[in-house]
């Protein structure tokens, strides 16, 4: 592991230029560019406040949940639609030079993190407006490496198990789909921490890192109270857990890559 | 000087058939479920227990028919493959040009491929910035350095690519058939940078069918076969070697045979000016060919032809019996006939002879036997190209170059 570290920072020139040929390529030749990135999460907002407004469910907080939500889960989201593509879209690369592979996926997930730390420049100016005053800065870094960190495990994991089962690209559109629902995007955590569900169900609910991070990301910029430190830990123990199996198994699998490609 | 920058060991890779390609997790499943009695493992060993090593500014040439393990062997070392069994050692910075261009992503452009390129094979933006200039000038792309590469002419692409690989001043050059690609100019400009790669001390690999250049460029060569290495030595060794092996074992790539068979080419034999059978000749000596047949009834003034092409099936001379001015009676049974080439003005290497009968008013083709007798040319004569022709030069009369 700290092999790979050093390896991959040896090359963070590379890493560089691959992360800022991804955020090109994505844009290239599109009318608006960048602004999508903004553009996509608001309109995905939009769409959410008018089917919940319809349905009676915007009240009160509802509204500044589903923003933080959404463009906190974009990132997720992001990472996860272009991790099956990183190395068997860049096949040619790796059957003819040799380079720390984790680096393809790597950059994508970086070059993301671009996209979305430039998102929540928009998020600042509306929690602004809404009248709220951030706080908790000294959070803000954890939940960032925490997020990067569940981004890039689960990414390394898809991105090499596709090499091998072509499946992995058609299915990760419903993983996903799954984990935004089993995460606090579009609710707040309260809503099933008062619910009628067992116990263990609730205790599991921070097992995943996305419900600690959300928590985490709303108490910085709404100034909700943070969830027990227990919980938080219970969440970024787990994005930890999921970058170093992810990283893992990639390690394991980059062996044959060559081979299968 | 002479210590080894590569060594290979025992080195062995195989290849798990059923794995390659589009695999799903019902085919992984439905293997899983039939193998836990028997597992059905398609394997290919592209290699078997290979050993070598090379020194260091040694230029050694690997050749070999298709399959034989050349293009894996070179991706072991480039480090983008792992052995299966066996391993692998190269000192110093490897730069392949295993497939020029390969990094390219086709929405960036010119500049921002080197950029990409030049960090994949490990220079870092000083050495690319440095070293930009002489990248656009070798390729040749000054005017369209800032267009995206998509819009290139594919010669444009291996040109950049080719610049790039070349600039990033490896220890150890691979080279996978770049020769095969590209203009004549370009593969000048290639052979030339490769031999200044050799003055530089450079250790350097190449894969080639082209055996000539081949055999001019290496200081030694391996030749491989299924994986395993048949050969292991000096230049002009190996190639006869080669050459030898390839005669006996894929002569019928090119054949072809049709025909109505009135006239049957029942054999061609060589023959050496004593009269003996051969296949090999010297340049300059003199080629007899004795083709027998046989004929069903009686055929009315038949015309013999014969042609030469090279192993890719690119002819080189064709003539016939008709053409030569010999008009061949009636003929009934069997026969022979002699042909006779004085003074072969061949280049080294193997070439495929042709023979047919056809009627006089070239509308019946009785028999053709298309690239089946393969014949050697070794000549002590130095020229390029496949022929020798004669040639002479003169000093200018109005005083000469010098005045």
């Amino acid at each position: 592991m700290r092999a790979l570290i050093e390896e991959i920072f040896s090359r963070h020139e590379l890493l560089h230029i691959l992360v800022v040929r991804n955020i090109k390529i994505r844009y290239k030749e599109s009318v608006l560019g960048f602004l999508w990135s903004l553009v996509n999460p608001v309109l995905l907002i939009g769409i959410y406040a008018l089917f919940l407004g319809i349905l009676g469910r915007i009240e009160g907080k509802s509204f500044e949940i589903l923003v933080t939500g959404v463009f906190v889960w974009q990132y997720v989201s992001l990472c996860l639609g272009d991790s099956a593509g990183t190395i068997v879209g860049n096949a040619n690369l790796i059957k003819k030079s040799a380079f720390p592979r984790l680096i393809l996926p790597f950059s994508m997930v970086l070059a993301n993190l671009v996209n979305f730390l430039l998102s929540l420049v928009v998020v600042l100016v509306f929690v602004l407006c809404a009248g709220h005053i951030p706080g908790l800065w000294l959070w803000l870094p954890v939940m960032l490496l925490a997020h990067v960190a569940v981004c890039a495990g689960v990414s390394f994991f898809l991105a090499a198990a596709n090499v091998y089962f072509r499946d992995v690209q058609q299915v990760t559109g419903l993983l996903t789909m799954a984990w935004f629902f089993l995460s606090p995007v579009l609710y707040s955590p309260e809503l099933v921490m008062k619910s009628g569900l067992a116990p263990w169900l609730k205790a599991a609910f921070f097992l995943n890192p996305m419900t600690g991070i959300l928590c985490g990301y709303r108490a910085i910029l709404l100034g909700y109270p943070l969830p027990p430190m227990s919980d938080m830990a219970l969440s970024l123990g787990m994005a930890a857990l999921i970058l170093i199996l992810g990283t893992l198994v990639f390690q394991r699998l980059e062996k044959r890559f060559s081979d299968e490609l | 000087m002479s210590q080894a920058v590569i060594s290979v060991e025992h080195v062995s890779k195989r290849f798990r058939l059923q794995f390659r390609g589009m695999r799903t997790l019902k085919s992984a499943a439905m293997d899983t479920l039939r193998g836990v009695w028997r597992r059905p493992d398609r394997q290919l060993w592209a290699l078997q227990d290979v050993s070598f090593e090379v020194k260091q500014g040694e230029c050694l040439g690997l050749i070999g028919g298709n399959g034989a393990g050349k293009s894996t062997l070179l991706a072991l070392l480039a480090g983008t493959m792992q052995p299966t069994i066996g391993r692998t050692r190269v000192a110093g910075k490897v730069s392949s040009l295993l497939e020029l261009g390969a990094g390219f992503h086709p929405d960036l452009t010119g500049r921002e491929n080197i950029y990409l390129c030049g960090s994949i094979l490990g220079l870092n933006k000083r050495q690319i910035a440095e070293r930009f200039d002489a990248i656009v000038d070798f390729a040749g792309l000054a005017d369209f350095i800032d267009e995206p590469v998509k819009h290139y002419s594919s010669g444009m692409y291996i040109r950049l690519g080719f610049a790039v690989a070349v600039e990033a001043d490896p220890d150890v050059l691979l080279i996978d058939e770049v020769l095969a690609v590209g203009d004549a100019p370009f593969q000048r400009k290639c052979l030339h940078r490769m031999d200044d790669f050799r003055k530089q001390g450079k250790t350097m690999l190449i894969i080639s069918h082209d055996l000539p250049t081949i055999q001019t460029i290496s200081d030694r060569i391996l030749f491989l076969d299924k994986g395993r290495i048949l050969g292991d030595g000096a230049p002009s060794l190996i190639v006869e070697q080669y050459e030898k092996f390839w005669r006996q074992q894929n002569k019928g790539d090119l054949r072809s045979e049709w025909g109505t068979h009135a006239v049957e080419l029942t054999g061609v034999e060589f023959l050496d000016a004593a009269g003996a059978a051969t296949a090999a000749y010297a340049g300059g000596a003199t080629l007899r060919a004795r083709v027998r047949y046989r004929t069903r009834g009686r055929i009315e003034n038949p015309v013999f032809g014969f042609s030469i092409g090279d192993v890719n099936g690119r002819l080189i001379h064709g003539s016939n019996t008709q053409i030569a001015g010999l008009r061949l009676p009636a003929i009934e049974g069997s026969g022979e006939l002699c042909l006779r080439m004085p003074d072969l003005a061949l280049g080294n290497g193997i070439y495929l002879f042709s023979f047919s009968v056809h009627s006089w008013d070239h509308k019946t083709n009785y028999h053709r036997i298309d690239n089946a007798f393969p014949v050697a040319i070794k000549t002590d004569r130095v020229f390029d190209g496949c022929c020798y022709l004669q040639s002479a030069w003169d000093a200018g009369s109005d005083g000469g170059v010098g005045a």
